[in-house]
């Protein structure tokens, strides 16, 4: 019987080392790099901790966002799934998170059902983020390359081969372009950026890309990548690629991007000022407190390829804390604050026309 | 008369016997490779992060760009989630594998039980994350929480504890089980005191290795358990996480921090399984059955 005692205290240690690894953690990460900082959730503060699943692309503004109203609301939490767009419009409408967050407003079929969600109110589509879609390449000596929609539709839709094509030296009379034939590189998932990206293509070269939109890539040719990350190491390692991402995946692997000709055949460059300068032009196509958004693909000024994300709110029909807290962490990120640290992450803040019709609607929600 | 050559194997048989040497060494190098170029680079990614903070903090209020944090809450997530797993389906899968070996007897319900857990080994580690999320979540109406994986993880374990211990009930020698019967001791005691002594040793191991495989799954917990930044102790309410949900996470963001906590959250599911296939052995070296 010594070897069940031997198995005993063998368990009974085990057990005791799990009860003392229970007691030894800490939520507390002190306040490093406080980026935002100060008392911006103007003393509204709800301690609970609510679920939101959503866009992947937001995920970093989010928990940035969480860690400043935390500072200012100790205790409360906001867990976020950043499992995609769609997952998270679903588990919205089903009711398993207090909001979602998207990178395109609802559909008109999936109104009806995220409507239903509400109770007595209307499910809204709150624009809180732009991403810039950064167009990435691979091409050794040629650095900031500039690209006119035209040319960078054909070279996507396969009708431009080579890198000295005639059309891409005009667009850059004074690079020397190598002869390396392009790679054309695209998502091989289902994605928002693939949906904005494409969008812009349709809307700026009609007559050169006839593809159907949405989010999975529907042009013929290219080699596909699996999620931005995926992308953005394929075109890392490949000699002549080029494809889109959004900019905080071209920022950090330290890729080449191109200068895109806008509505006044203006090469400018993906950055948060741009972004931001390119998004003033954006019609508000919603109704009421609904703040879809048609974007401005031609804007005369800024940066051309960007995305909004949404975050999808109940108007009214939450039950009561969820819907405390909602309104309060969306008062906080639609806030100038809360806006001001999206610059440092890769995405750009709202333009001021945007945020106050923003601010209004977080306003209106009960 | 034929003269016997005693001088040794001729040429061609040293040489095919070195040839079959080779070739066998070869074919164990070429299985190791994936082995050791796998761990050599999660230890190598993975020391960048593995340090004490890792272990005692959570990720709770770490922005997007901030370095620091842990996966502190994640362990914790694992160990309870993993745990309740266990006793769940331990207890059932021994007791279903003692029926299929001492009772069943080869009968109908024996035999579609048996039909029942092989289909179920092969069951994908999605579809038993799904089952429980459209049973247990959408139609009764539970809220995310650890419990909810450790059902998922226990609908993956519990064929693999069947089988296990299936295997090695059917290794105990029937002499042991007529000698105790000679005796005059009722089945159950037979059963109790004979049969699972023997087979202990090989049915702690079976459930070890259940374990250890279910630790690692990323699939049934992803709609199960949610995710959550802070620590949450209690795996019957709210959000929690586990490791393999924090490598999956963290991997698919942009900088360079959050890769580096994936690449040390990785390193450490690893040692955690390793410990447990080392745990399997000692118990299994501590309680040799006695030596007839």
């Amino acid at each position: 019987m010594i070897n069940s005692t031997r198995l005993a205290a063998l368990g009974g240690v085990a057990l005791a080392g799990a009860l003392a690894l229970t007691a030894c953690g800490t939520d507390n990460n002190g306040s490093k790099g406080a980026s935002g900082g100060g008392t911006a959730a103007s003393g509204d503060c709800v301690k609970t901790a609510v679920n939101a699943a959503g866009s992947t692309a937001q995920a970093n503004a989010i928990s940035e966002w969480t860690k400043g109203y935390q500072q200012n609301c100790a205790g409360a939490n906001l867990n976020y799934n950043a499992n995609g767009s769609g997952a998270g419009i679903q588990a919205f409408t089903q009711g398993q998170v207090a909001f979602a967050g998207s990178d395109s407003a609802l559909k008109p079929e999936e109104h009806g059902p995220a409507d239903q969600r509400c109770k007595d109110g209307k499910a809204l589509d709150l624009p809180m983020v732009i991403g810039p879609i950064a167009v990435v390449y691979n091409l050794k000596g040629v650095d900031g390359l500039q690209l006119s929609p035209t040319t960078l539709a054909s070279i996507f839709a396969g009708k431009i081969k080579t890198w000295d094509d005639a059309a891409i030296k005009k667009d850059n009379p004074q690079a020397k372009l190598p002869s390396t034939p392009i790679k054309t590189v695209h998502r091989a998932d289902d994605s928002g950026t693939t949906d904005n990206f494409t969008k812009f293509l349709t809307d700026t070269a009609p007559d050169i890309w006839k593809f159907p939109g949405g989010k999975k890539w529907t042009a013929p040719g290219g080699q596909g990548a699996t999620k931005s990350d995926g992308v953005s190491t394929v075109v890392k390692q490949t000699d002549g690629a080029i494809s889109y991402t959004e900019m905080s995946y071209a920022t950090n692997g330290k890729l080449q991007t191109a200068k895109i000709g806008n509505g006044a055949n203006q090469f400018v460059e993906p950055s948060p000022e741009t972004a931001s300068q390119g998004a003033a032009g954006a019609q508000i196509v919603g109704t009421g407190n609904d703040l879809s958004l048609k974007v401005d693909y031609k804007t005369k000024q800024g940066y051309p390829i960007i995305l909004f994300t949404y975050e999808i709110a109940c108007e009214k029909g939450l039950p009561d804390q969820q819907a405390k807290f909602v309104k309060s962490y969306l008062t906080y990120t639609s806030s100038q604050q809360g806006q001001s640290v999206l610059s440092g992450l890769g995405y750009a803040p709202l333009p001021d026309s945007i945020l106050t019709k923003v601010q209004a609607a977080v306003k209106g929600l009960s | 008369m034929s003269t016997v050559n005693l001088a040794g194997p001729s040429g061609l048989r040293k040489f095919k016997d070195k040839l079959a040497l080779v070739l066998v060494c070869a074919a164990f190098a070429l299985a190791v490779i994936p082995l050791v170029t796998l761990l050599y680079t999660v230890i190598k990614n993975g020391a960048k992060r593995f340090d004490m903070e890792f272990f005692t903090h959570s990720m709770n209020a770490i922005g997007g760009r901030d370095a620091g944090g842990g996966a502190y809450h994640a362990i914790i997530g694992t160990i309870e989630q993993v745990g309740l797993a266990s006793v769940i389906s331990i207890p059932i899968g021994v007791l279903t594998a003692i029926y299929l070996v001492e009772y069943g007897g080869g009968g109908r319900l024996a035999r579609v039980v048996t039909f029942f857990v092989d289909v179920m080994t092969g069951v994908p580690s999605i579809v038993s994350g799904l089952f429980v999320f459209a049973f247990w979540i959408a139609l009764l109406g539970f809220e995310y929480m650890g419990f909810a994986g450790s059902l998922a993880l226990s609908v993956l374990m519990l064929p693999t504890v069947v089988r296990a211990a299936e295997e090695m009930l059917k290794l105990v020698p029937n002499d042991l089980r007529e000698a105790s019967y000679a005796l005059g001791v009722p089945r159950w005691r037979t059963i109790c005191f004979v049969v699972l002594p023997t087979a202990f040793t090989g049915i702690i191991t079976g459930v070890m290795l259940a374990v250890a495989r279910v630790m690692g799954e990323t699939a049934p917990l992803l709609m199960t358990v949610f995710v959550t930044t802070a620590i949450n102790n209690d795996p019957f309410k709210g959000p929690q996480m586990s490791l393999p949900l924090f490598v999956w996470d963290q991997a698919q963001l942009p900088q360079q921090v959050a890769i580096d906590r994936a690449w040390a959250g990785a390193l450490t599911l690893i040692l955690f399984v390793m410990l447990l296939n080392l745990a399997a052995r000692l118990i299994a070296r501590l309680r040799k059955p006695v030596s007839r």
